[in-house]
């Protein structure tokens, strides 16, 4: 559908509590990461979507404004995307549209959030409604941790397996985030450790959960003929997909999840995916909390519903296991939630490049990303391959 | 808020917020402290820009040689403020301004002051685009914007 | 892009307070536009919003709250924020890739809820520099008045006859917020709030939900027997610090241009038949004609004066009153294609214009004295 469009590169900040740098700074860090990356200059750009959490969360409104410098978009079109926590994901699709349109031919998207800057939580909690559901509604953590309990419900899941593997994805993925240069949290973390972290929001433990980071991701999307004339080997846009469910949370099934499973849908419709475990050689979920990944991972189509505890623990998506997941160290070690979808498309778009470095998954062709906001509300997918 | 004839709720929003300025700005304000005002030079289009920049707009390079730049300058353009707004610099009537400040490439964006404010035909008469300002300074200086009390006519 | 995309049903609720809360306005807005276009929920492909965060509105993540109030519920829908007309372009260019044949776009915006104007637009400034001395959108706008004034020998009065124009023709338009018959003196007698603006030059803060549905051109046949094609559409972005940019040099004609060259149009002061314009400070109306290539520059005086813009004239601009007369901040973009639109149709009732519209154009801008313009190029 549409012409067909290409990653051709990815810049990133060193993510983390970055208290050096002013708010510009940082996304201009991702900008010319990106630049230099692909040796491209701002020139040669055509368009720029920006995008980032609500105005709260630093205390500056349409940042695209603020940004106009650091993005080298003046002179410019742009388009400003805002989904909540799916943002990242949003962004790309909006430049992958914009690409596929024939309206543009590079299309530069950034992302960005300095969540240390301002109070994550607070911001968080007026994304619930001002009459009735903000008062109950404890941040992020408080949706995640009754979704999970509900899943756990459902399916009559042991609660000791579900813990065990919960704990097991949040020791793997610290140990990943090792091998990742931009990553937040480079932490060594045990079982036990996860096991009897201080409680958040229960079953939810501190080392269920991802940090509050600083840091900025830009992308450059491009048309066949330009892929074609700069001779580099890009990452092939194969699919997208997103869904949005109620504003009320309490409105729609969290556990057998239409959003994320409709995304997964259509974008795999798209790319021709029919059995995403086999077919996909790495993928990029969303996992601001370790219970929640599990979650996704039956949504996707990666396993049944209510096996994954027993795949976690078989190792099924560790990075030597069938399917590679967040091989990066995911949302769970770094978390600037305007930049996240972007990061998680930018190392499935460096997977199918062959160029994750550390982290790469050997001869990683396909490679999911995956992004989620509101209030447990929105899906986002973007499928990325080596060939087209 | 008045009340209105509906219901309502009333609700307010206020959240901490602690903003990184980074390595240049930093610098800049500790130099209002010290009552000068820094800009940065682009070493490729050659433009003096203030208040400093860690890169330049246009050029996308690092801006990284210091000028200390003049505390006159022109005024290019100004507004005589006369209503209260949530995050105003000081209590209203006030003068935003536009300022040249000499040898530098951009405007730098101000209060004119130093006169008396509140009877604007007399205001008209003293502030003119074009004329010669200078920068005064206050006593109590934090390293904040408004270290920079205001600029006055020359 | 002629004929790819095409508007085949508009709708707007009225700009002055209502006691309906956010959520069933939208609502309504977005049942009325399914309504007039005979289509239902599940006709929709996809749903672009436009809306914007906190500051506007006290909501973080605004399009959560609405999601299912645009007939959004399990579809691939998105959101741009502080320009409803990027929600425009979008939705037609979801459609122009094939992947969907119609989208409903919808601009959202509850102004009488909102803190005031300044106060969200101070919360643009960098929280350094520009946010210490004070800077909102009515600053910046009247330091650019004084400066084009100045420099092009514009006078009050000119400016203030943009402002006698729209809040007339609002009279017009029963969903305008704000209207009257004035006189140049009562404009420039309103309250000094920011010399050289005054009071009746700035545009109030409005209700205005704003919902259009776009067709493929297969898809538009089938459903509508007077398409609007969108022919045309660009947007530029300018420089942050507004002491770095001209601020009477910027970058209207560089979206503008983009928007005539996408619908092929050369000569735009004999092409366009009406426009639809936003003018948050009434001066600005007569520096973007100059932007759009209506006059030359510093002529945007004179051309009001001539009577070149009236509802009789050879362009009549803001038959509707304009942003002055109806200003819901992000969804004004929108309205204006609606205004737009409906001028295409013959539909626009008493404020249609008394000449044959074949092709108008749609204006919106947000950010300090115009640091984004988007332009829309609409056609039978």
């Amino acid at each position: 559908m549409g012409r067909p469009v290409a990653i051709i590169g990815v810049g990133q900040t060193k993510h983390g509590r970055r208290m050096d740098v002013s708010y510009p700074d940082l996304v201009r860090e991702a900008v010319v990461a990106v630049f230099n990356e692909t040796g491209l200059t701002p020139n040669d750009i055509d368009g720029v979507v920006s995008g980032t959490m609500p105005s709260m969360m630093e205390g500056i409104a349409l940042t695209h404004f603020y940004f106009a410098d650091a993005m080298q978009a003046a002179g410019k079109p742009i388009m400003k995307t805002e989904t909540c926590g799916s943002t990242g994901v949003s962004i790309a699709h909006t430049a992958y549209y914009w690409v596929a349109s024939g309206m543009a031919d590079l299309v530069l998207a950034v992302g960005h959030e300095k969540m240390n800057e301002g109070n994550s939580q607070a911001t968080m909690t007026t994304v619930a409604e001002p009459f009735y559901q903000r008062y109950f509604i404890s941040g992020a953590p408080g949706v995640f941790s009754m979704q999970s309990q509900m899943w756990m419900d459902r399916y009559n899941i042991p609660e000791e397996k579900i813990r065990d593997a919960a704990a097991f994805i949040s020791v793997t993925h610290h140990d990943d985030a090792f091998d990742n240069p931009y990553a937040h949290i480079k932490m060594k973390v045990t079982m036990d450790e996860v096991k009897n972290a201080r409680i958040i929001t229960y079953p939810v433990r501190l080392l269920d959960v991802c940090p509050n980071s600083d840091g900025a991701c830009a992308v450059i999307f491009a048309s066949k003929d330009m892929v074609k004339k700069l001779g580099r080997k890009p990452a092939w846009v194969k699919g997208v997909g997103y869904r949005g469910e109620e504003y009320f949370f309490g409105d729609s099934d969290k556990v057998v999840w239409e959003s994320a499973i409709q995304a997964a849908k259509q974008a795999y419709d798209q790319a021709g995916i029919k059995d995403p475990r086999k077919e996909l050689d790495v993928a990029e979920v969303y996992n601001p909390f370790t219970f929640q990944e599990m979650l996704f991972y039956e949504c996707f189509g990666f396993c049944e519903p209510g096996e994954s505890p027993d795949m976690v623990l078989k190792g099924t998506f560790t990075r030597k296991g069938e399917l590679p997941c967040d091989p990066s160290g995911g949302t769970l070690c770094t978390n600037p939630i305007g930049a996240t979808g972007l990061i998680r498309v930018a190392e499935a778009a460096l997977q199918v490049m062959g160029k994750a470095g550390d982290h790469q998954v050997p001869k990683a062709k396909l490679a999911l990303s995956h992004a989620m906001g509101g209030v447990d509300q929105f899906n986002g997918i973007m499928i990325l391959g080596s060939k087209l | 808020m008045e009340a209105k004839e509906y219901k309502t709720i009333k609700t307010e929003i206020r959240l901490p917020y602690e903003l990184a300025y980074g390595a240049t700005w930093t610098r800049f304000f500790e130099g209002l402290k010290n009552k000068t005002i820094f800009g940065t030079k682009c070493t490729k289009c050659g433009r003096i820009l203030v208040p400093a920049r860690s890169f330049c707009p246009r050029c996308f390079v690092d801006t990284d040689e210091w000028v200390e730049v003049s505390q006159v300058g022109t005024l290019i353009a100004w507004c005589y403020t006369n209503y209260k707004y949530f995050g105003m610099p000081t209590e209203p009537p006030f003068i935003g301004s536009l300022i040249r400040l000499n040898g530098t490439d951009v405007n730098f964006l101000h209060l004119m002051g130093g006169f008396d404010l509140n009877n604007f035909d007399e205001v008209k008469k003293i502030i003119k685009s074009g004329m010669k300002v200078e920068a005064v300074w206050s006593d109590d200086r934090k390293g904040h914007i408004m270290d920079i009390k205001y600029f006055r006519p020359l | 892009m002629a004929k790819q995309v095409a508007i085949v049903a508009v709708a707007q609720n009225a700009g002055a307070e209502s006691k309906d809360n956010f959520y069933d306005q939208a609502y309504a807005v977005t049942k009325e536009v399914l309504d007039k276009a005979g289509m239902t929920r599940d006709d929709i492909g996809t749903v672009i919003s436009a809306s914007s965060d906190v500051f506007h509105g006290g909501i973080s993540c605004a399009n959560s709250y609405y999601w299912e109030t645009t007939g959004a519920f399990l579809k691939n829908a998105s959101r741009q924020d502080g320009e409803s007309l990027f929600a425009l372009f979008y939705g037609a260019m979801r459609i122009m890739t094939g992947h969907y044949d119609t989208a409903l776009v919808i601009g959202l915006c509850k102004g009488s809820e909102n803190p005031p104007n300044d106060t969200c637009t101070l919360m643009y400034a960098d929280p350094f520099y520009q946010r210490g001395v004070g800077l909102t959108e009515t600053m910046a706008a009247a330091l650019q008045m004084r400066l084009y004034m100045e420099r092009y020998g514009i006078t009050e009065e000119q400016c203030a006859k943009v402002a006698v124009k729209n809040l007339g023709n609002g009279l017009r338009n029963p969903y305008a917020h704000k209207k009257g018959r004035y006189t140049v003196d009562d404009i420039l007698g309103s309250e000094r709030l920011i010399d050289p603006l005054t009071a009746l030059q700035v545009a109030p803060k409005s209700e205005g939900m704003v919902a259009l549905i776009l067709a493929s051109a297969k898809k538009a046949k089938e459903i509508a027997d007077k398409p609007v094609w969108i022919n045309g559409f660009g947007s530029s972005l300018d420089n942050y610090y507004v002491g770095d940019r001209d601020l009477l040099n910027g970058q209207l004609k560089n979206a503008a241009d983009r928007a005539y060259k996408m619908a092929g149009i050369t000569d735009p002061e004999k092409k366009i038949d009406v426009a639809e314009i936003t003018e948050p400070y009434a001066f600005q109306e007569l520096m973007w004609y100059e932007g759009l290539g209506f006059c030359k520059e510093g002529e945007g005086g004179r051309l009001m004066d001539s009577g070149f813009t009236e509802m009789n004239g050879r362009i009549p601009v803001n038959p509707s009153g304009g942003v002055l007369a109806n200003n819901p901040y992000v969804s004004r973009g929108l309205q204006r294609v609606v205004e737009a639109v409906l001028q295409i149709r013959g539909e626009a009732g008493e404020k249609q214009v008394p000449k044959t519209v074949k092709t108008a154009l749609a204006h919106g801008t947000h950010g300090y004295a115009g640091q984004c313009h988007a332009v829309a190029i609409l056609g039978r």
